[in-house]
């Protein structure tokens, strides 16, 4: 079933409530209750006539009030920060655990296509090709550190 | 709410404007007919060089009436005029469009005429 909305008064219509009548063109009109269908008989106009409270309101205009205006223009600034700020927060946290990601997905991919860069079996026949290991020695600093605390 | 004497629109292309009906199909004291019976009407005025003319009897059946159409869903249903579709014996239309919202009352025995409708109600 569906809820239709009065043509008249533009409040909802439940089955079996209001009456329907469709006009010479094959407009339907849809009509709540007897009130709405009679004042429509009577060609009356929902938005003009003010003994209907529908859509009297709309046209009416806002009187100037000059609190009104500066504290608006007061919460415009704030609400301008705020956003600045929540808006640079979110960015951060969706970029967040990037780096560490990609370089995991760059080791696998060394990992996984390392025989387009070199062939397969060149690395076992000459191990000149492979990277050349650098030792560091690093005893040295720690001694320092211990000197420092104390 | 539909009696002999009573003027009627046609709805459709057929040719003809405005027909009176003459009897209602159905019984035989019959006294009302409503949307979905039908009646016999004589042509009171037709659009010229049409198939059919001015004072011919036909048969037709009724689509709106300002009498309220009910359903047992409670919804209610009012034209703002009497309007038929002339058919013939069989119940094939002598028109080929229809020119209003027709209600589903008509589906079961009019197939055709809710076919070339633009709208069901």
């Amino acid at each position: 079933m569906r809820i239709e909305t009065c043509w008249f008064c533009s409040s909802k219509i439940y089955p079996g409530h209001g009456i329907q009548f469709v006009r010479n063109d094959a407009k339907i009109f849809r009509f709540c209750r007897s009130k709405c269908h009679k004042n429509f008989k009577m060609k009356r106009n929902p938005r003009k006539d003010s003994t209907f409270e529908f859509e009297r309101k709309r046209n009416r205009p806002e009187r100037y009030d000059r609190s009104l205006a500066e504290n608006t223009l007061k919460a415009i600034k704030t609400i301008d920060k705020v956003r600045a700020i929540r808006s640079e927060s979110h960015i951060k946290n969706r970029m967040k655990g990037n780096k560490r990601r990609e370089q995991a997905r760059a080791r696998k991919e060394v990992e996984q296509g390392i025989h387009l860069v070199k062939a397969p079996t060149a690395q076992t026949e000459d191990p000149s090709f492979t990277l050349p290991k650098i030792k560091i020695k690093t005893s040295q600093p720690q001694e320092e550190n211990h000197a420092m605390e104390e | 709410m539909i009696q002999p004497q009573t003027h009627l629109n046609v709805a459709d292309n057929s040719g003809a404007r405005e027909l009176m009906c003459i009897r209602i199909i159905g019984a035989s004291n019959r006294q009302y007919a409503h949307i979905g019976d039908v009646i016999v009407a004589v042509i009171k005025e037709a659009i010229p060089n049409m198939p059919l003319e001015r004072s011919e009897v036909i048969r037709a059946v009724i689509v709106c009436t300002r009498k309220v159409l009910k359903r047992d869903n409670g919804m209610i249903i009012r034209y703002d005029d009497h309007a038929v579709v002339i058919i013939d014996q069989e119940g094939n239309t002598k028109g080929t469009c229809i020119f209003d919202a027709i209600a589903r009352e008509l589906r079961q025995k009019f197939s055709k005429i809710v076919s070339l409708v633009p709208e069901v109600l």
